[in-house]
């Protein structure tokens, strides 16, 4: 189902939380969310959800006003599912009972053999009697993920599904969340903080900051195309390195004469202001120039690679290079850019 | 600098040196410390407890079950049974009604105010059951200011309600232990984490739906164990049915154990104590019943409050407001109020106007009746002696208990609360059976003395201080005190700067209530006082009994007094806590 918002406002008392927030989503079309704590994108979760009302603006599910100003449709008259951060499980109700429980009292009320299916589609068939406290973490997850969606819904929100589980047990729920996605076929918007997830999952990503949308776009736009600074440190952890751009030749500030970087795909706005947002994996390190000279502050062993971090006059930039690559720290080296490094 | 590290080592040293006393020196002694602890436990809290039980199946033919055959074939005993349960249960349910709304309301709802709501709430409980009920009567009399107001409002003579009745009863005992179903259910409805409301809505399901299918069942294992606290306290209760039931001629255990001990009939002992072995299966029953309750109810695994509102009233908030504080007002305050005016009134029933008012009774309380002034003293020190001895021993056995716990120690906090389990009038004739005689034959005079009413309290009370304590020491981690340690504290220092400070607004909360509940104790001491060692309460029960109402009133009203000046020192040390700690 389509969902398109409308210049959407919400205040908190006087503290606007929210602020003229635009998105059209196609239907079937899985949007990740991103953005640090306090940015305001569980407050729009909410608000898609019914939990909370607009102070301004209108949401539309399909051709349906589900929410403005002044009237809006409370949860449970939206066709929709949600999978909590903290999995909000009934400690009173069994497997069966969480996923029985859309289909025997909701709203919607479906055929109730539907949960056979469901509980199959998310591996817990066997489970079936057992009660939350009896589960794992990941089992937890998926209960939720089978309740969500037992209903069929045609819009299924997830507010940090994967926040309460162990590094490992993520990746294989990433993998999951893909398979329900495909299974399902509903429009999912998905709420995050970690731009990993957000990447390898998400067909479009809105990357929020202050209750305002900073950028809208494919993981590979966002990555490779911030437009905005914010964008750029916090999803690629770009340096924004100063200096000149004249065309597509960029000349560093800080560089001996001569040395100029070629990039054609760099963003206006960070022409406009002299920068050029490059990932740590952008950039590698020699010990003879030319290049932008700096001096090694500090180094973390990462096993397949090591991560440097490099005082160039009063900004410190992040560098990515190779294991075989050992510097010492308060060593002199000169930075440069992977991709010319032939023309230089 | 240099000063500190050598003290650090000396007590290093120290430490070491106690290994060398023999540990099998040790060992006996910590056995012998136990096993007399363990001991005198027994002595003071079980044995009275068993020689009832026992004594309840001796008649004059042996141990046989006569005494409850004799009781079960008169037709006045089922008389007192049906009523004691039929009071118990419907005010059972008056008060989960009144609670659980009340516990909804202040942990649900947008409405303002709480903290005092909160207050008011409390009132009724804190309050003494008689004095409480004396205050209704008062209100509610033919001329009180009830019947005032309502002839005012219709300009006819309206007599208002009769509390010398089974309703009235009904409702007295359910207004007193509503606030027991509320502390318990609100603190439930706080631990439901919004969520799991918001996954039914978000299934859709209603917000009404929501509440019975979601909130109602995981908030029942706290209700369930507040409406369970209300019954076993309307089956304990002895000032509300005392005051309002002897004259209505309506009996319930509590009360007909009460008359057959003062009755002194030959057998009236023998009847008493089989009264109190049905009485004790009554309480033991209804606790046995919730246990298997609420072992079918799975816990909420957050142990978080959300102290934010959920629902919203948004038209209706100010009318919901202004109903809730009336009812409050009603329930908690107006009541005392009168009472209060009552006080001060020159006779009873006579208008409130300035030449009518006087300050005679309370002459005549506090200066003129030396029965009262011994009354009052006495009610203070053993408060006093209560509150002093709980503290020693309920906050040792709290800290064995919550640092140390082992098989004793857990026999022991049971054994300790189950004077305190059964009802009032059940442990009182315990008390009188255990000392009257402790060993067949030698009378050391303490039945009849203040010793066995010392000794009732501290049995009584005793675990209220070791849950208090009990609960400020948990609040103090175990690391915390590491801590303290690895900073190279001393041991004095542990406890001056850490330990106590954490701990003390616990423990006073244990304390408080120690005092407050012993100074107007009227149960037990109704049982066991004898001339001379009269208390607060049972002077005020005498009073009522002889028609003295006047005086009833204005002692009840020093009671209401003592009380309001303890809780504005409790809170204002609160409040000095808190601004330290925002410090």
């Amino acid at each position: 189902m389509n969902i398109l918002l409308k210049d959407i406002n919400k205040r908190f008392g006087d503290q606007p939380v929210l602020q003229s927030i635009d998105l059209s989503v196609q239907s079937g079309e899985f949007i990740a969310i991103l953005g640090p704590s306090g940015c305001g994108k569980t407050t729009l979760l909410r608000l898609l959800a019914g939990f909370e009302n607009p102070s301004d603006g209108e949401i539309y599910f399909g051709n349906e006003r589900v929410a403005s100003s002044l009237t809006w449709a409370p949860a449970e008259k939206r066709n929709v599912g949600m999978v909590f951060q903290s999995f909000a499980l009934w400690p009173h109700m069994t497997v069966r009972e969480h996923v029985e429980f859309p289909l025997r009292y909701g709203k919607k009320r479906t055929d109730t053999s539907r949960i056979e299916s469901v509980l199959k589609a998310v591996g817990l068939s066997a489970l079936a009697k057992r009660f939350p406290s009896e589960l794992s973490g990941g089992q937890k997850q998926r209960v939720s993920f089978a309740r969500a969606i037992a209903a069929s819904p045609d819009i299924l929100l997830m507010d940090e599904p994967l926040s309460n589980l162990d590094a490992e047990l993520r990746l294989e729920m990433r993998r999951e969340i893909q398979q329900l996605h495909r299974y399902t076929k509903a429009t999912i918007i998905y709420v995050t903080h970690d731009q990993g997830e957000a990447l390898a999952m998400s067909d479009r990503m809105v990357i929020m900051r202050d209750g305002k949308v900073e950028q809208v776009g494919t993981p590979r736009e966002i990555y490779n195309q911030p437009k905005t600074e914010f964008v750029a440190k916090f999803v690629g952890k770009a340096n924004l390195i100063p200096g000149e751009w004249n065309q597509e030749k960029f000349i560093p500030r800080y560089a001996e004469e001569g040395v100029f970087w070629t990039d054609s795909e760099t963003s206006d706005v960070f022409r406009k202001k002299g920068l050029f947002p490059l990932r740590p994996e952008q950039l590698f390190l020699h010990r003879i120039g030319p290049g932008i000279k700096g001096e090694i502050v500090n180094s973390q062993y990462q096993g397949k690679e090591i991560h440097y971090t490099v005082q160039v006059h009063e900004e410190r930039w992040e560098v990515h290079s190779n294991i075989f690559q050992d510097y010492h720290i308060g060593e002199e080296v000169f930075i440069k850019h992977k991709s010319h490094t032939l023309s230089l | 600098m240099m000063g500190e590290r050598i003290q650090i080592e000396t007590q290093g040293y120290h430490g070491q040196a106690n290994p060398s006393v023999p540990p099998l020196f040790s060992r006996m002694f910590t056995r012998m410390t136990t096993g007399i602890g363990l001991l005198l436990v027994l002595v003071f809290f079980g044995l009275p407890i068993i020689k009832l039980i026992v004594l309840s199946f001796v008649s004059h033919t042996g141990i046989s079950l006569e005494n409850y055959a004799i009781l079960f074939r008169e037709g006045r005993t089922w008389t007192t049974i049906g009523n004691t349960l039929f009071l118990s249960i419907s005010s059972t349910l008056l008060a989960i009604v009144l609670g659980v709304l009340t516990a909804w309301l202040v942990a649900y709802a947008n409405i303002r105010g709480k903290k005092l709501m909160h207050a008011m709430i409390l009132i009724s409980f804190v309050i003494p059951s008689y004095v409480m009920t004396l205050s209704w009567t008062q209100f509610l009399a033919a001329d009180g200011l009830m019947a005032r107001m309502l002839s005012f409002l219709t300009g006819e003579v309206v007599k208002p309600w009769n509390l010398y009745s089974y309703d009235g009863m009904i409702f007295m005992l359910g207004i007193h232990h509503y606030p027991l179903v509320y502390l318990l259910s609100l603190s439930g409805f706080r631990r439901i984490p919004r969520e799991l409301e918001w996954a039914s809505r978000i299934s859709g399901v209603g917000r009404w739906k929501t509440f019975f299918l979601v909130t109602l069942p995981l908030s029942v294992p706290g209700i369930v164990s507040g409406g369970l606290m209300a019954f076993l306290a309307s089956l304990d209760n002895f000032g509300i049915p005392a005051f309002l039931g002897i004259p209505a001629h309506i009996s319930v255990l509590s009360t007909s154990i009460y008359e057959q001990m003062t009755g002194f009939g030959p057998e009236s002992i023998a009847r008493a104590a089989a009264l109190s072995g049905v009485l004790g299966v009554f309480s033991l029953v209804a606790t046995w019943i919730q246990w298997l309750w609420l072992r079918r109810f799975k816990p909420i695994e957050s142990v978080r409050e959300d102290y934010e509102p959920r629902f919203y009233f948004s038209n209706f908030k100010l009318a919901v407001e202004i109903v809730v504080w009336i009812v409050l007002l009603i329930l908690s305050f107006i009541p005392l109020l009168t009472m209060g005016f009552q006080s001060f009134l020159r006779a009873y029933g006579v208008p409130i106007r300035f030449e009518n008012l006087t300050l005679a009774n309370y002459e005549f309380i506090l200066f003129e009746n030396t029965k009262v002034q011994h009354a009052i003293l006495n009610s203070f020190v053993l408060a006093g002696a209560s509150v002093m001895i709980c503290l020693v021993i309920g906050t040792g056995i709290a800290y064995l208990r919550v640092r140390k716990p082992n098989l004793v120690i857990r026999g022991v906090e049971m054994i300790v609360g189950l004077p305190y389990a059964i009802p009032g009038v059940v442990f009182a004739l315990a008390m009188i059976l255990a000392w009257m005689e402790p060993i067949p034959g030698w009378n050391p005079g303490i039945y009849g003395s203040m010793t066995i009413l010392l000794l009732a309290y501290i049995g009584r009370f005793l675990i209220l201080q070791v849950r208090g304590s009990m609960t400020a020491m948990m609040q103090v981690d175990q690391y915390v005190e590491e801590a303290a340690h690895i900073s190279g504290a001393s041991r004095f220092y542990k406890w001056k700067k850490v330990l106590i400070p954490l701990m003390l607004p616990g423990i006073l909360n244990g304390v408080l209530l120690v005092f407050l509940t012993a100074l107007t104790e009227l149960t037990v001491s109704s049982i066991l006082w004898s001339s001379g060692t009269e208390t607060i309460g049972v002077v005020i029960f005498n009073f009522e009994q002889a028609g003295s109402t006047k005086y009833s009133t204005a002692l009840s009203n020093l009671i209401v007094f003592v009380m309001v000046i303890s809780a504005i020192c409790y809170f204002s040390f609160n409040v000095r806590k808190r601004k330290e700690h925002k410090r």
